[in-house]
């Protein structure tokens, strides 16, 4: 029991960590990026080979979160010239585009394999690793959570919810948006890379399967369940994400006759629907920051 | 000269919303600008903003030439305007959105949100107090910790005045201070205006409150279909005939 | 390449860009009118190609019978859903919009799959030898497949350009509020609209499903090349969208020797990216929509 639960806290925590980077990008500046996978697959990719390379897990992790941060650097300079829409579309076929080409090119990435066999995060725990994975884990959520609170309430934060607020107003008071926007895409993006590094040396054998759109819509579903431009709202909204993904786990004991692949469908039935119903039932959960557009 | 406007054009495919517009704006002037719905005014102030840029003609602020700058470096160089929809900052309070708006590049550093020089804090400590003293000007530190978003019209264009007043503006173009505001405040802002002028900042205040914006105005200036129809001493220019016809006879 | 190379890359290329065209021309009315990117066009474009699926399976009609059936049902979802869904977001932020219209697609396509299964299937089409001229081959169904979407289209563009249906349209897409003041009923038009988006989208997917496969992930693999084939061809242009996805198509056929066919979809991207940062506009619309 304990593993069990002790798994979904970790995969919780993972996607704490995902939902925190979007939060500043959305919650608070108000870009719409629908490629969260995307930054994810690069962190997760980034750190199992370096891995397997022999480097060491800190340095594979550091290097996944930097990796996934350069990698929005065009995508933040792309942003600039883009409105919500448009900007959506693009970082959607983005993340589409860097999950084909990690499919593609398997001479790096061993392609629809996968990577299997990955260093597990304090393998030599034995039993307790789980545990450890979960307490360093919680850690780094902390972390994050207190430097996106530090962030949000100093002058740069000021500025991000500024421009997501309104920003032409901005611009019009002397201040080019383009640095803060192409700032935050990948200080979030960094973020999705290291919840990407956790992932793959939690779980040791990653696919580019695991790494579609529906990933992101989980987040997103998260974000705008716990309320869209707060720490607080990103957390809250992840474990509800998670009650929500296990519970529909569960339900394929009271739906009798379903196969696996069955329930998978349905699974992805239910946050269809989810989504749409959270957008027209829970729209302050959309602009929990106030944004305007 | 501060500001010279030269035969400016703004269109939209054929239609020419601001066609070949010429105005000056000495130093300290208040130049008022009325003129019926769809004159052209708010476009004209885009062009000269930067929002909407001039397809043809040139404007000058101050020496540069400003026709193709982006909006954020015409703020700069002391250029500033509020908008007719005022569009305050609705997840900040009232004093941020001051702060927002000042100057304050190291401050606002990324890596400055986690190390906090003494200079910065200093720096910091400095632009609340102009941020406090501005309020104080306009009345509004009753709310200054409040929601921008839950303000009233009219408190929200001083918001916006606030805002424009933290850059140390040379000019201001107030666009319709006075829509939608209670006639308290338009007293108010006037005064505010008046205030301001007295301290060396030039205006150019477009409206459709005739009543303040002649008595506001130092000089005056009607368009009408995207040209300048009259111009001249306030109380006089809205008799001049061709004016009456536009206002009164014509089509809005 | 040789010339015969390069002739099937663009006779394929063009009939995929045909059978794109549909769904493109479905988002880019959408775009013009509703102002936001419908991203569950491609799912309704598989929602249309199971449902003819599933009447020839049930009824056992005929191709084209089951089609039509397929769109009517299509458009029914489609003009639901707007009714259900997107006309109570009108007034919000794009971002719910876009982010229900993703759910929608979820929706459509799990609902699929559960009945469906993830199998491939390919409709009952007769087996014909490709005509072959001197190493230029045409299928005859290709041809047939042409010569149906470009009749769609010619028929979609008879709707928007010589009834009043498609001047209202156009005059709601240019604005909303003049189309509003000069008293055009916006209600039955959108549904009528959204009507019109799915049954065209059906009928692409019928013939995307003839070209190639039904799979439940038919229609979301065509949405970022739809996307791109609209940006292209310049957002709120019809015109645009088919041309667009036509060049697109031919592009996407003559790169597979390059990159090969696995790629398409990152072309696709690379297209959209591009055109968005350098010619925002594309071929033919207006470049205050982007911004």
């Amino acid at each position: 029991m304990t593993a069990y639960l002790l798994a979904i806290g970790i995969v919780a925590l993972i996607y704490c960590l995902l939902a925190l980077g979007l939060n500043l990008q959305f919650g608070l500046t108000g870009l719409v990026n629908f490629g969260v996978v995307a930054f994810f697959a690069v962190g997760a990719y980034t750190s199992g080979l370096l891995s397997l390379q022999g480097v060491p897990l800190p340095l594979s992790f550091a290097a996944a979160a930097v990796l996934a941060g350069l990698l929005a650097l065009p995508i933040g300079l792309l942003s600039l010239r883009l409105r919500d829409d448009y900007l959506a579309i693009v970082t959607l076929g983005f993340s589409e585009a860097v999950r084909i080409t990690i499919q593609q090119e398997s001479w790096l990435t061993q392609g629809v394999q996968g990577l299997p066999g990955l260093p597990k995060l304090f393998a030599s725990w034995g039993p307790v690793s789980d545990a450890a994975i979960f307490a360093v884990l919680l850690g780094a959520v902390a972390l994050v959570a207190w430097g996106t609170v530090r962030l949000t309430g100093s002058p740069f934060g000021r500025l991000l919810k500024a421009i997501g607020d309104d920003e032409a107003a901005l611009s019009a008071l002397g201040k080019d948006p383009a640095r803060f926007k192409v700032q935050v895409f990948m200080l979030g993006a960094a973020l999705a890379g290291l919840a990407g590094a956790f992932y793959a040396h939690f779980i040791t054998f990653i696919t580019p399967e695991q790494f579609i759109p529906l990933i992101t819509f989980y987040v997103w579903m998260g974000l705008i369940m716990g309320g869209a431009g707060s720490v607080r709202g990103a957390i809250f909204g992840s474990l509800l994400l998670m009650v929500f993904l296990e519970g529909s786990r569960f339900a394929k004991d009271w739906v009798p006759g379903v196969s696996e692949v069955g329930m998978a469908s349905l699974r992805l039935a239910a946050v269809g629907l989810a989504l749409i119903l959270i957008t027209l039932y829970r729209p302050h959960g959309l602009w929990g920051g106030g944004k305007s557009q | 000269m501060m500001l010279s406007v030269e035969t400016v054009t703004r269109q939209f495919g054929g239609f020419k919303a601001v066609d070949g517009v010429s105005l000056q704006l000495a130093e300290r002037e208040i130049l008022g600008i009325a003129g019926t719905n769809g004159a052209g005014k708010s476009t004209l102030f885009a062009a000269i903003a930067g929002q909407q840029p001039a397809d043809a003609g040139r404007i000058r602020f101050d020496g540069h030439d400003i026709t193709r700058l982006p909006p954020y470096r015409r703020a700069r160089l002391g250029l500033v305007r509020t908008f007719q929809v005022p569009r305050e900052f609705k997840s900040l309070s009232v004093h941020q959105n001051l702060l927002a708006a000042a100057a304050n590049p190291q401050g606002e550093r990324l890596l400055n949100a986690f190390v906090r020089t003494r200079s910065l804090r200093e720096h910091e400590e400095q632009l609340v107090a102009k941020a406090d003293g501005i309020l104080q000007f306009l009345n509004l530190t009753r709310v200054r910790d409040k929601l921008a978003g839950g303000l009233s019209g009219g408190q929200k264009k001083l918001v916006e005045l606030g805002r424009v007043l933290m850059l140390d503006p040379r000019c201001i173009l107030l666009d319709e201070p006075f829509a939608g505001v209670n006639p308290v405040l338009i007293d108010e802002i006037c005064e505010r205006v008046r205030e301001l002028h007295a301290r060396g900042i030039a205006f150019i205040v477009i409206e459709h409150h005739l009543q303040a914006l002649k008595a506001l105005s130092q000089r005056m200036i009607v368009m009408d279909r995207g040209s300048i129809l009259a111009e001249g001493d306030p109380h006089t220019v809205l008799d001049d005939p061709r004016v009456q016809e536009a206002y009164m006879g014509g089509v809005a | 390449m040789t010339w015969i190379e390069f002739a099937n890359l663009l006779i394929n290329g063009l009939i995929e860009g045909l059978v794109v065209a549909l769904p493109a021309l479905a988002m880019t009315l959408v775009m013009g009118v509703n102002r936001f990117p419908n991203a569950a066009s491609g799912d309704l474009l598989t929602t249309g190609a199971y449902a003819a699926v599933a009447v020839q399976w049930l009824l056992g009609w005929p191709l084209w019978a089951a089609a039509l059936l397929g769109a009517v049902i299509t458009a029914g979802v489609s003009a639901g859903a707007y009714r259900l869904i997107f006309r109570k977001l009108a007034g919000r932020p794009m971002v719910a919009s876009m982010l229900a219209a993703i759910g929608l697609g979820f929706l459509l396509r799990s609902l699929i799959s559960f009945f469906a299964g993830h199998d491939q299937r390919t409709f009952d089409l007769p087996l014909v030898r490709a005509w072959n001229f001197g190493g230029v081959r045409l299928l005859p169904t290709d041809l047939v497949i042409a010569a149906l979407a470009a009749a769609c289209l010619a028929g979609v563009f008879v709707l928007i350009y010589r009834t009043s249906f498609g001047r209202q349209l156009r005059a709601v897409a240019d604005s909303a509020d003049l189309a509003r003041a000069s008293g055009i009923r916006a209600g039955g038009l959108m549904i009528s609209l959204w009507l019109l988006v799915g049954a065209l989208s059906a009928v692409g997917g019928v013939l995307l499903g003839m070209k190639a496969v039904v799979t439940p992930d038919m229609g979301w693999e065509s949405l970022i090349p739809a996307f791109a084939a609209m940006v292209l061809g310049g957002i709120g242009s019809p015109v645009g969208a088919v041309l667009g996805a036509l060049l697109l198509g031919v592009v996407q056929e003559l790169a597979v020797p390059l990159l090969g066919p696995s790629y398409k979809l990152v072309l696709a991207f690379a297209v959209l990216a591009g055109v968005l940062l350098l010619r925002p506009a594309g071929l033919m619309g207006r470049v205050q929509l982007v911004r």
